[in-house]
């Protein structure tokens, strides 16, 4: 696979603060890359340091095996933080300003309105906008010279359910198009559902990176209800419960490998109750970020 | 080259408050400077026994080739509204943080510096320009007569005029990118005269060998005050290679600070 992108040894300081400390990271192309980590955690420096906004302490990145120059990043669409453009120029005026920037094909401006229906709105002053808007003329922006490489950080930010639903939508399609998408984000719902590979970052340092399809493999854990008053010692003394505890009207069932919820649901049978709920816990991408965060936590107390 | 100047107007030219100053600034200039002959008529009426006995109507203010120096003079009065127009331009990149936007786009920092750069020379030139036709026109109607080449002598004062201008908008383009916020660094611009004369009375007294160097003394030694050689005094009437030289060295200097700002700070 072809790098898009290699990382290596980045690191920043501001002052006495350590924003990123050390990072390796490789993306490959057709990767939607998600960057996780809690706020303040260096997701937007490193993201900073990649557009050229931000000059590294120390460690280097190439973007397709070259070394950074101004001209790749007119083939990268980058919106950071939040949307920025001139307040007093129009939308429509704002891409064209951009268009000069990236020399790009001035007719795209018309294609990428009409993708996040904006086209109505063209002509109005960009600080007339509502916050939808904005986010979406950024994405516009990004998507202006047709890039091989989108960074996103924070796409859906203070947007209503309708507004995220929206932007999801718009960031799957691009994907779909088989392009790189690197997503920076603290929404962990947003990244499992649109995002290939994840990494995780907490204060600088990179705790975590792989496939989201690794998430959630590992020991099983199934709820279990049943109107029966022994419940709590038969699900005890089944032979595949690892460990189990009550969770107001449920049990929470953690099996040890080899076993699932049908045997369960067997051996329930076997002892003449049946379940009125039995449901295999899906582990989230939220438990592995949490689960990670505490193990990095642990690992490193003492540091800060 | 052209399109990097062509990015920077691209902003301005939707922008009503470059039009409502710099509207401000040409018409000024085109009013000021051809109404010289009407200030001296006020003065005469106001002041009672302006000029002595001297038919106020025989100065030659617009006459070939004095007109020349006179006009470079007062187009360098002006300045200051050009001034604050760059400030403006280059303080909004910060306030709205679009010069952040516009290098993550792909616009490397020295491309953004030559932009802005560029459209202080289309500011002097246009000056120049507009200032040039007037001193032409004005010439032309109140010359007595029309002795060229000899009405050409001064006319080097224009390339000084447009040196002042743009040595002073590189100023103001380094003040608002040291400084970032355009209400500060338009009262620090406005001041910079007055710091650099308290500076400069108390060097006086030690090193005044010094005080042409000093970067607005050399800016305004280029085109020096023509009008004491009405009241029969010794001016300098010729541009000084010195002069010129001093004002080079500074205007560089001033963009190679605001080059050296932009490269080295996180944006």
């Amino acid at each position: 696979m072809e790098n898009v992108l290699t990382i290596q040894g980045l690191t920043k300081n501001f002052g006495r603060l350590c924003a990123v400390n050390n990072l390796n990271l490789e993306i490959q192309r057709g990767q939607v890359f998600g960057m996780l980590g809690p706020n303040g955690s260096g997701k937007t420096t490193t993201l900073g340091m990649l557009m050229g906004v931000i000059n590294p302490t120390q460690g280097s990145f190439s973007w397709f095996g070259q070394p950074p120059t101004h001209h790749l990043r007119k083939k990268i669409g980058a919106v950071l933080e939040h949307p920025i453009f001139y307040p007093y120029l129009s939308g429509r005026k704002n891409l064209e300003l951009m268009c000069l920037i990236k020399e790009a094909p001035p007719e795209n401006v018309q294609k990428v309105l009409a993708l996040v229906e904006l086209s109505g709105r063209q002509d109005d002053k960009y600080r007339t906008y509502s916050l939808g808007m904005k986010q979406r003329l950024a994405i516009a922006s990004a998507l202006l010279n047709d890039p091989i490489v989108l960074i996103l950080d924070e796409p859906t930010n203070g947007l209503d359910p309708m507004g995220i639903a929206e932007i999801r939508d718009i960031i799957r399609r691009i994907a779909n198009d088989g392009k790189t998408i690197i997503l920076a984000s603290h929404l962990l719902d947003e990244v499992q559902k649109v995002c290939t590979h994840f990494a995780i970052l907490r204060k600088g340092n990179l705790v975590h990176s792989g496939p989201v399809d690794d998430v959630g493999k590992g020991e099983e854990s199934v709820e279990v209800m049943a109107y029966h008053d022994d419940l709590a010692l038969m699900l005890e003394s089944f032979e595949g419960t690892l460990s189990m505890k009550r969770e107001t009207q449920q049990f929470v069932v953690k099996m040890k490998p080899g076993f699932h919820a049908n045997d369960i649901n067997r051996y329930l049978f076997e002892k003449g109750v049946t379940a009125t709920h039995l449901v295999t816990q899906k582990k989230s991408l939220e438990k592995q970020f949490l689960e990670i965060l505490a193990e990095a936590d642990h690992a490193a107390p003492a540091k800060n | 080259m052209l399109h990097l100047l062509k990015i920077d107007l691209k902003k301005l030219i939707d922008y009503r408050t470059f039009w409502v100053i710099c509207g401000l600034y040409f018409i000024t200039l085109i009013a000021g400077a051809s109404s010289g002959m009407e200030l001296v008529k006020w003065l005469d009426r106001t002041i009672e026994g302006f000029g002595g006995n001297i038919n106020i109507q025989r100065i030659p203010i617009y006459h070939f080739p004095d007109i020349w120096q006179n006009l470079a003079w007062c187009g360098g009065l002006l300045k200051i509204g050009l001034g604050i127009m760059v400030v403006i331009s280059i303080t909004n990149e910060f306030t709205y943080r679009t010069i952040r936007q516009n290098i993550i786009d792909g616009l490397s920092r020295e491309e953004f510096l030559y932009s802005k750069v560029l459209t202080n020379v289309t500011l002097s030139v246009l000056s120049s320009a507009g200032l040039f036709i007037i001193a032409v026109v004005c010439g032309l109607i109140y010359s007595p007569e029309y002795d060229f080449p000899y009405g050409f002598t001064g006319i080097e004062f224009f390339l000084a005029y447009f040196l002042e201008i743009f040595a002073f908008l590189s100023f103001a383009l380094m003040l608002g990118t040291l400084i970032n916020r355009s209400g500060l660094t338009i009262v620090l611009l406005l001041n910079s005269y007055l710091i650099e004369l308290i500076i400069k009375e108390n060097v006086d007294n030690y090193f005044p060998g010094i005080i042409p160097f000093f970067p607005l003394e050399s800016i305004m030694n280029l085109v020096p005050m023509p009008f004491a050689r009405y009241f029969l005094q010794e001016i300098r009437d010729y541009v000084t290679l010195t002069s010129v030289v001093t004002a080079l060295v500074w205007t560089f200097l001033f963009n190679y600070f605001t080059y050296l700002k932009l490269k080295k700070s996180d944006i």
